[in-house]
């Protein structure tokens, strides 16, 4: 008998979540805020920039603040870094720091609009893979570049929505369509979604999870923002697994298209 | 280069916000503070970061008639020696600090390019981030610096009105206005990662003055698509010396000119120093700047040993403590962050062959 809560848990390699909603730790106004996103979301996978990690001045580690919520798993990101030198050095000290087995690969070498970069992201996940971190590469979404991240054996791809904070939305919907439709590996769209019912599309096309900060973090009320996206995730990937209603095709002809075939035998 | 470049007298590089900042926009400042707190929250999220100045020297060569340590003011000469890099830098990271920006005058030969790489030598071993504000330096000593550990210049123009320059620099190395202009970029072109830059607001007229900052901060993102890019709008503040600025910078014009650098350099870094009242840098927080100066010393050193009266370069007006500052952001839900880097990503944005100097 399948046991329906595992099928419907997200699995990343060997680890599996009761949520598949990821959430970002930046923006936010305070730590405890933060917290209560958290804890309101119901996610169990956060990501943390290394930058972030403040070792010297406890009530400004966001690694520490964290660190007291059950049950959650770190997945520290390399956001700063300029290329695959310094994303694979970040990933090294975020493990030892941290400990977790999953490294979040950002490189945006623009630290003006954040776009990541392909070509950098690529060389530093295939290094990272080998090394074995579970690898989640935040990439522009383009759907060669997943399959070659997927071939490197990385853990999942999350390609971009639109850009990190501009509240845009699934401006790259078609592409993530095709990053879907053809990946092994979960696909995750990470990075300018602004509402729930954004994620919720999100999910009813197929993405196996997704990564929310920016939405939550400057909403007037992150921690029920955060319940908001909670439930839209679920709604879209229930909705999924409903099987969505296809779209009408197109209208049937009024003089039968096919009626040079004659009769059928 | 011996006229004026293109990019910064060609007016249509700043058209589309003109009409925001010139006198008697039909722009109310209401209207601009809401675009502009909008796109910093998207941006910026409800965060600030911190930083704080460590003045290593007030030796200078030259004669910037505004300047409390131009080189005929009467007050004491000295340098911190590296013992006292240290200790300061010790006492600015019990304060908290963890990104410092390093300040020396017009270079001199007590205070030259070697006592500064040395200086951020040690800042980057005790520092998370470290940034420098000094004399413009050659694209080889640049690269040095990015290879110790600096990871930001900030250069101001002072003025980009030439006339005005040429008036107000005395003498002294910096009376070389395209040398200075092209300054930030041999700093991309060595590989530091972030520039700063600006003008000193009030020596020349400031709607001009606003747009060919603009002008010039969309150049450097265009040419070096890696940098990292920031403001600055600092007004003239008393010092010794006494100079009455030409023009007069209101508190409205100035946070109308932030809030239009908000809306045309959307994810541009905009920051506001402890020149400005406590009560301007409350307001301005969580509009459009994203970066400001804490618990700051504009005397040399000054953090771990008072400053017994001696003059700084210019005097504060945000005097507040690093908590108090930080009480005050808080109260306004929006996160002080002192570390937001992390050495690792310490090292020049580019490779560059001809590099000689290296730590």
């Amino acid at each position: 008998m399948v046991n329906n809560n595992i099928m419907n848990e997200l699995q990343i390699d060997t680890y599996s979540f009761s949520s598949r909603l990821i959430l970002g730790t930046g923006k936010f106004g305070n730590v405890q805020s933060m917290l209560d996103a958290i804890r309101a979301s119901g996610t169990e996978l956060v990501t943390v920039a290394l930058r972030r990690f403040n070792r010297e001045q406890v009530e400004h580690d966001l690694f520490a603040a964290l660190s007291t919520i059950e049950g959650l798993t770190l997945m520290p990101n390399t956001s700063g870094a300029s290329n695959a030198r310094e994303a694979v050095r970040a990933a090294h000290i975020s493990r030892e720091l941290s400990g977790s087995p999953f490294i979040k690969v950002e490189i945006h070498p623009n630290p003006q609009h954040l776009m990541p970069d392909p070509i950098e992201t690529f060389e530093a996940s295939r290094i990272l893979a080998s090394e074995g971190f579970l690898v989640m590469p935040y990439i522009p979404a383009d759907p060669v570049l997943a399959k070659r991240l997927e071939d490197a054996g990385c853990a999942s791809v999350m390609p971009l929505g639109s850009a990190i904070g501009s509240g845009q939305g699934l401006a790259t919907a078609e592409m993530v369509k095709l990053i879907i439709r053809e990946s092994s590996i979960p696909v995750i769209v990470d990075a300018g979604l602004r509402s729930p019912s954004e994620a919720c599309a999100a999910m009813e096309m197929g993405c196996e999870a997704v990564l929310v900060n920016s939405a939550i973090a400057v909403a007037e009320n992150p921690e029920a923002m955060a319940a908001a996206f909670a439930d839209a995730v679920k709604a879209g990937y229930k909705a999924r697994k409903a099987g969505i209603m296809p779209k009408s095709g197109s209208a049937v002809a009024t003089s039968p298209l096919t009626s040079f075939l004659g009769k059928k035998p | 280069m011996n006229r004026l470049p293109d990019w910064l007298i060609d007016e249509k590089g700043s058209a589309d916000i003109a009409p925001l900042l010139v006198n008697g926009s039909s722009f109310s400042l209401e209207f601009l503070a809401a675009e502009a707190r909008a796109i910093t929250l998207r941006r910026f999220g409800r965060t600030m970061s911190l930083y704080a100045p460590l003045y290593l020297s007030n030796y200078c060569s030259s004669g910037c008639a505004y300047c409390g340590y131009a080189s005929d003011r009467k007050t004491l000469r000295r340098r911190l020696d590296f013992n006292e890099v240290e200790r300061e830098l010790a006492g600015m990271k019990a304060m908290g600090i963890s990104d410092v920006l390093l300040l020396t005058g017009e270079r001199t030969s007590e205070v030259n390019f070697d006592y500064l790489r040395r200086c951020v030598d040690i800042a980057a071993a005790m520092m998370p981030r470290v940034s420098v504000e000094a004399f413009p330096m050659s694209v080889n000593e640049y690269s040095a610096l990015a290879n110790c550990g600096c990871t930001g210049i900030t250069i101001y123009q002072e003025t980009y009105d030439p006339e005005q320059y040429r008036a107000l620099h005395r003498w002294g190395p910096k009376q070389n206005f395209l040398d200075r202009l092209e300054t930030p970029e041999r700093a991309l072109q060595a590989g530091i990662k972030t520039v700063g830059i600006g003008a000193l607001l009030g020596l020349s007229e400031p709607v001009e003055e606003a747009m060919k900052i603009l002008r010039h901060i969309r150049h450097l993102g265009k040419t070096y698509w890696k940098a990292g890019l920031s403001a600055s709008f600092p007004r003239i503040r008393p010092q010794m010396g006494g100079f009455q600025p030409a023009f007069s910078v209101t508190d409205h014009f100035l946070a109308r000119m932030i809030f239009v650098f908000r809306i045309g350099l959307p994810d541009v870094e905009l920051v506001l120093s402890t020149r400005e009242s406590p009560a301007f840098r409350d307001g301005m927080a969580g509009l459009a700047i994203t970066r400001m100066s804490i618990a700051s010393r504009t005397t040399v050193g000054g953090y771990v040993e008072p400053s017994n009266g001696k003059e700084g370069q210019f005097e504060i007006y945000d005097d507040r403590s690093a908590e108090e500052f930080c009480s005050a952001l808080q109260a306004k839900n929006i996160e002080p962050v002192f570390k937001n880097w992390e050495p690792v990503y310490n090292g020049p944005s580019v490779e560059l062959k001809t590099v000689r100097e290296q730590c």
